[in-house]
């Protein structure tokens, strides 16, 4: 029982609040795809979690991401930011392998390597020596593997996703690297999510400001955000409308 | 015959002389944006009032308020109906970028690229605020006699493919009635 918890743990903390950046996508992209029929047969239920998200996050998560940014020096921040990131570069390792991106792959695993040495990846040397980093997940390597992406789904705590995101990320809990090899990892997970909602902190508040219904506004941020990092002439193929004369 | 009109249309669709234009536009713009993001100095009604003259100016209102509810609500729709949708989208708009220029004060907007694609220039263009910075793609169309943006894209979240989710959803839950819309974003 206690395993299982750890695991239930550890998925929801590796994850936890990646609401604008790492989502899931429509089926298979298509250029000019609709976005406002995104199949979700459980919105219902995917509305009280969202409300029931943002109470949690209003009266527990939100003031502690407040009070970090107003204490945190903007290095601390990012050092911090580059540590979790610096984490996840082996899962990325894996993630290029499996989509046949082996340069890629070969990137991922080299920043690991200059960003561990030098700084315990707190200072992201490797960007600045040409080594860019590319972001990648399992959700997307099921994705390039034509796997569509099923409904919708909020889940608690955690936020956005799809059930093949979601599977992504409990294969992500087996195969990756590092975090098999880390006693206490559930400890890495919870800090990666807190840094993740740390980093989205200006976009939640602005869904807050300026959504008329700020679940349709979530879940277009998200599937926009997972098509992004699927196709490759995303912004040129996103809906336009049609013109008339002023 | 029409290997010579295709390499015309080729030619004149990605034409230097209007491409420079559109970046001189975009460069005089963004810096008039930039300067009343800045200037804080007036009352916010005076403020309001810089930002509702940008938006008027520079953004195809009718286009994306009519794009966002599409023909089946347009034709449906009277003209009076139409009018004080129009009416209200363009103070909604304005209130949205007020709302999200505010909060990003002394900002710098550096021109990137530009792209054509059809009738569309793709502006590609980077938005820096202290250490951070954001992608931000424009689409712009010439109307003849100025630029007008159509849909503004922050990183990869499109202004008009969010709104239009979100309109959607408002019609389809009060079958198709603009006048529900209009209550919806007047709340806001």
């Amino acid at each position: 029982m206690k395993k299982h918890l750890k695991v239930l743990l550890l998925i929801l903390s590796v994850t936890f609040l990646q609401n604008t950046s790492l989502y899931s996508n429509e089926q298979t992209v298509e250029p000019g795809i609709s976005y406002d029929e995104i199949y979700d047969p459980i919105e219902p239920i995917n509305r009280a979690v969202l409300n029931f998200n943002f109470f949690i996050d209003d009266i527990a998560i939100r003031p502690i991401v407040k009070t970090y940014k107003f204490i945190a020096p903007e290095p601390v921040e990012k050092g911090v930011s580059n540590f979790f990131s610096n984490l996840k570069e082996p899962i990325r390792t894996v993630s290029f392998i499996f989509q046949g991106e082996f340069y890629k792959s070969f990137n991922s695993i080299g920043r690991f390597t200059v960003n561990t040495i030098t700084s315990l990846g707190t200072f992201d040397l490797a960007s600045r020596v040409g080594m860019e980093k590319n972001e990648t997940d399992f959700g997307i390597t099921l994705a390039k593997g034509g796997v569509s992406s099923g409904p919708y789904i909020v889940i608690p705590i955690i936020g956005p996703s799809n059930l093949r995101d979601f599977s992504g990320d409990v294969i992500e809990y087996f195969v990756d690297p590092l975090s098999n090899n880390v006693p206490n990892r559930e400890y890495i997970a919870i800090g990666n999510g807190f840094n993740e909602r740390v980093e989205i902190d200006e976009q939640i508040d602005k869904v807050r400001d300026v959504s008329s219904d700020r679940y349709e506004m979530i879940k277009s941020i998200y599937y926009q955000n997972r098509n992004a990092q699927l196709e490759e002439e995303y912004i040129q193929n996103l809906p336009v409308p049609k013109i008339y004369i002023e | 015959m029409r290997i010579l009109l295709v390499i015309l249309t080729t030619i004149f669709s990605f034409s230097p002389i209007e491409a420079s234009e559109v970046s001189a536009w975009f460069e005089k713009e963004s810096n008039q944006f930039l300067e009343i993001i800045s200037n804080n100095e007036g009352t916010e009604s005076e403020n309001y009032d810089k930002y509702k003259f940008f938006v008027n100016k520079n953004f195809a209102i009718k286009s994306i308020a009519y794009g966002l509810i599409g023909e089946k609500i347009i034709n449906q729709s009277s003209e009076n109906e139409l009018s004080t949708y129009l009416n209200v989208f363009t103070d909604y708009l304005i209130k949205t970028i007020y709302k999200l220029a505010n909060s990003n004060s002394s900002s710098s907007i550096n021109l990137k690229d530009v792209d054509i694609k059809g009738d569309i220039y793709i502006i590609k263009s980077e938005i820096s605020y202290k250490k951070s910075s954001a992608n931000l793609y424009w689409k712009v169309i010439n109307t003849g006699s100025s630029f007008k943006i159509i849909d503004v894209i922050v990183e990869n979240t499109s202004y008009f493919v969010t709104k239009k989710s979100e309109f959607n959803k408002i019609l389809r839950k009060n079958k198709n009635s603009l006048e529900a819309l209009i209550k919806e974003i007047q709340k806001i």
